[in-house]
């Protein structure tokens, strides 16, 4: 008896002699996919000499919002690297999936990394797009996806609503006549900025795509030099994609150490030299130093600064009823 | 020709003709270069006006060329985006439906579940309408008709790892639930099931009511409890090699048709079994559908009258054995059933031996009797589909107008109860009862589509130590022709 339950146990907690294979899911934001391909494999590779174990970290990309009500809804993720704090803070306020405080169990309010918005033109830049202010002239299309289920297009909102609470000094009727204006000439929106990447580089439409910036170095990459370039505003905001263990999931999977270990290691010189290499803009001095080409140098403010925190820029601005849906019409 | 190639071919002859004219009256040659030099001015005017009406028509040309230009390329943006625009449509429609709840209805019943199959609710069904007709019995009222099973099934998931199931049962004579139960899902390997449901000794008790090769089961299952009321601990090990079922019940005495849903006494009975498939995931196709095991229960059973068989019964359902009347159980009862099959391609054989053995009482005498019985059936399916404990799946489903016979099988068992010699005559009456049975049935299977099978068999008992008058049950021997049409989804 004592063997056949010795038997049942280990069958069912798949407990085994020798190397594990550990199975890891990373629910994250639309344009990440290629930054964690290549960290992923790192992070195999570390933990193997760690621990002798194999990890295999499988990816989930979206829209940040749509992702996180995934997560709510039984996506059993074991992090999430979304593209703003408020995502996740939705997954343990709803779900109850991971404490409040989430944010302050890795530096940097969990962001290892940053990004801003930008602007990528047609080549030769035919409507002379130069800033913010180009971007809402009349005649000019512009391809961003929808804030109501985007991170990147909730930062660029708020980039361009900062813009103009700056410019028109902090009038806040002007700054929403501005954000209206742009939204006009918006034809298409994508649910996440990966789509509004294909709407403008593949599908042909629009004079500018505000995006991520490494989505537009990206594009840069994937379509060549000569089709597009980027252009730089005078001001944006600077995003910051946070990063959690979603511990009643990584728990029930027993994979809280390594989703802990996976995290951290984004911390790591290898880990930052990556993030750099993708176009994130890393934490770590010396090596933003090193890949300072890679990053233009521009104003850039903050949720909290601008908007006091992001739950209070959801509730103005992206909750039903907010400014939003108070200006855009489809 | 263009006119400004007129207005200088007119000039240049006028230049030609003039000179001419001019060498007949010298007079006039001064005045004549005057004209001369009048015209080649009027000629260049002209030639001006001509070039710059040409410049004007050219840049309109230009000007309307653009404009279709931009037009072209504006009516081009607001194609691209409506198509992007119905690219994204599509694109939200099949993610929305995504999360729509999902309908089936097929062979195996109808079920709807959430969008992420977390929740679900089936409905299936089981009825079974037979006929008996017995031969050479003196004629003892027993011809009949009936519905064996009519039995609404209603199974589903809840939460994603909680089972349930609910089965009533409206053949027969008597409604009664026979399934109802929770099985909460860890994992394959870990599950708890707490309700009403069989008890896990027997394999041919265990094996579900349409699969079942013959109209009844054997005389082993005379011996085996049914279903009853408990916990139970179960799963499947190594991708289904080996399973194991252990649990606590109220106990049931050996067979008995009618289930109850509530205990007659304070003691428990505890109830296990281990089935082994050594090679089901292996290469080995021979062995892939060999199994055996071993089941058993155990109860210290002192409930009187309730904790003793209402009777053991032949193929057709009739009695041939019971206790004496004043008989009680009195103590430990124990069962063990060693058990196996293989399926190979078309040939199926299971095999089951039980032992029973039960403390008794009748007044101041005491025994401690056993019971056994055994069986061994096989069948072949004459259409090459494989046999299998779960039944067996037509290729080519009944049907007149595509050509299709569904799957036939022939089927054969044999099968024997011994009653322990001890229970005669304290215990149980050689007149009223037979002390051993054994018989032997064959049959056909025709197996029209997954839904529906119709079948015929005939079934020969023959009795021993019976003593008592005619007619009886056990005073002949047994022979009946049985037929079944089954509808099951």
């Amino acid at each position: 008896m004592k063997t056949f339950l010795t038997i049942l146990l280990a069958s069912s907690l798949g407990v085994g002699a020798g190397a594990r294979e550990i199975k890891l899911l990373n629910v994250s934001y639309d344009p990440t996919r290629e930054l964690y391909q290549e960290y992923n494999a790192a992070f195999a590779k570390y933990w193997k000499a760690r621990t002798g174990d194999d990890v295999v970290i499988s990816q989930s990309h979206g829209g940040s919002g749509k992702q996180a009500q995934s997560v709510i809804n039984g996506l059993e993720a074991d992090v999430v690297t979304l593209a703003l704090a408020y995502d996740i803070d939705a997954v343990a306020q709803q779900a109850k999936l991971l404490p409040a405080d989430w944010q302050k169990r890795l530096p940097d309010n969990s962001t290892p990394y940053t990004s801003t918005i930008v602007f990528l033109v047609r080549k030769g830049n035919p409507k002379h797009i130069k800033d913010w202010d180009d971007v809402v002239k009349p005649g000019v299309t512009v391809v961003t996806p929808n804030p109501k289920t985007s991170g990147g297009a909730r930062w660029t909102y708020l980039a361009a609503y900062a813009y103009a609470l700056e410019t028109y000094g902090q009038d806040d009727a002007k700054a929403r006549d501005f954000v209206k204006r742009l939204y006009k000439n918006v034809p298409v929106l994508d649910s996440g900025a990966r789509g509004s990447t294909i709407t403008f580089a593949q599908r042909g439409i629009g004079d500018v795509l505000l995006a991520w910036e490494n989505e537009a170095h990206l594009a840069l990459k994937e379509f060549g030099a000569d089709q597009f370039e980027i252009v730089t505003p005078s001001l944006s905001i600077r995003a910051e994609p946070p990063v959690a263990v979603v511990d009643k999931i990584a728990k029930r999977h027993g994979t809280v150490e390594v989703a802990k270990a996976y995290l951290n290691y984004l911390y790591s010189d290898e880990g930052q030299e990556i993030a750099a290499k993708n176009f994130y803009r890393p934490r770590n001095q010396a090596i933003a130093e090193k890949y300072a080409a890679n990053f233009t140098q521009l104003k850039l403010v903050t949720v909290d600064q601008e908007f006091g925190s992001w739950a209070k820029a959801q509730a103005a601005h992206f909750a039903d009823g907010g400014v939003f849906d108070q200006i855009y019409q489809p | 020709m263009k006119l400004n190639q007129l207005i200088l071919t007119v000039a240049v002859g006028a230049l030609i003709v003039f000179p001419a004219l001019a060498a007949d009256d010298t007079a006039t040659n001064s005045t004549e270069a005057a004209e001369i030099e009048a015209l080649k001015q009027q000629v260049q005017a002209l030639d001006q006006k001509v070039q710059a009406l040409e410049q004007q028509r050219e840049s309109e040309q230009q000007a309307a060329a653009n404009t279709n230009q931009e037009q072209i390329q504006e009516l081009d943006q607001k194609v691209r985006i409506l198509a992007r625009q119905h690219e994204l449509d599509k694109e939200d429609a099949a993610a929305a439906a995504k999360t729509q709840p999902r309908l089936k209805l097929d062979a195996s019943g109808f079920t709807l579940s959430s969008a992420d199959t977390n929740f679900a609710i089936s409905l299936h069904g089981l009825v079974q309408l037979d006929s008996r007709t017995f031969f050479a019995d003196h004629n003892i009222v027993n011809d009949s008709f009936l519905l064996r099973r009519a039995r609404p099934i209603i199974t589903g998931t809840v939460f994603h790892d909680f089972d349930f199931n609910f089965t009533p049962d409206f053949g027969g004579s008597v409604v009664q639930i026979q399934d109802a139960y929770l099985n909460y899902r860890y994992n394959p390997e870990l599950q708890l099931e707490a309700g009403k449901f069989k008890s896990p000794v027997g394999l041919e008790q265990l094996q579900s009511d349409p699969y079942l090769l013959l109209n009844e089961r054997s005389l082993v299952t005379d011996l085996v409890p049914n279903r009853d009321l408990g916990v139970e601990l179960h799963g499947d090990l190594f991708g289904g090699a080996a399973s194991y079922a252990a649990g606590i019940f109220d106990g049931v005495s050996d067979y008995n048709g009618t289930t109850v849903n509530t205990d007659s006494d304070n003691d428990k009975a505890f109830a296990g079994r281990i089935f082994l498939q050594p090679w089901k995931t292996s290469d080995v196709n021979a062995l892939k559908g060999l199994g055996f095991g071993l089941g058993g229960s155990y109860e210290s059973d002192r409930n009187g009258a309730a904790g003793l068989t209402p009777g053991y019964t032949t193929d057709g359902q009739q009695k041939f054995f019971t206790y004496s009347a004043g008989v009680i159980a009195n103590g430990q009862h124990w069962r063990v059933s060693p058990q196996g099959y293989y399926y190979y391609g078309p040939l199926g054989i299971m095999g089951e031996y039980v032992v029973s053995d039960q403390d008794v009482k009748n007044g101041a005498a005491l025994a401690d009797l056993q019971n056994t019985a055994w069986e061994v059936s096989a069948s072949w399916v004459l259409t090459g589909e494989d046999a299998s404990y779960n039944g067996v799946t037509p290729r080519h489903p009944f049907s007149l107008h595509s050509g299709g016979w569904g799957a036939w099988q022939v089927v054969g068992r044999y099968e024997e109860l011994n009653v322990d010699q001890s229970a005669f005559p304290t215990f149980a009456s050689s007149t009223a009862s037979a002390s051993s049975a054994h018989a032997w049935s064959a049959g056909l299977n025709w197996y029209l589509n997954r839904n529906v099978r119709v079948n015929a068999s005939f079934s020969h008992t023959m009795f021993s130590g019976y003593t008592g008058a005619v007619p009886a049950v056990p005073a002949q021997a047994e022979n009946v022709f049985f037929t079944r049409i089954q509808l099951a989804f």
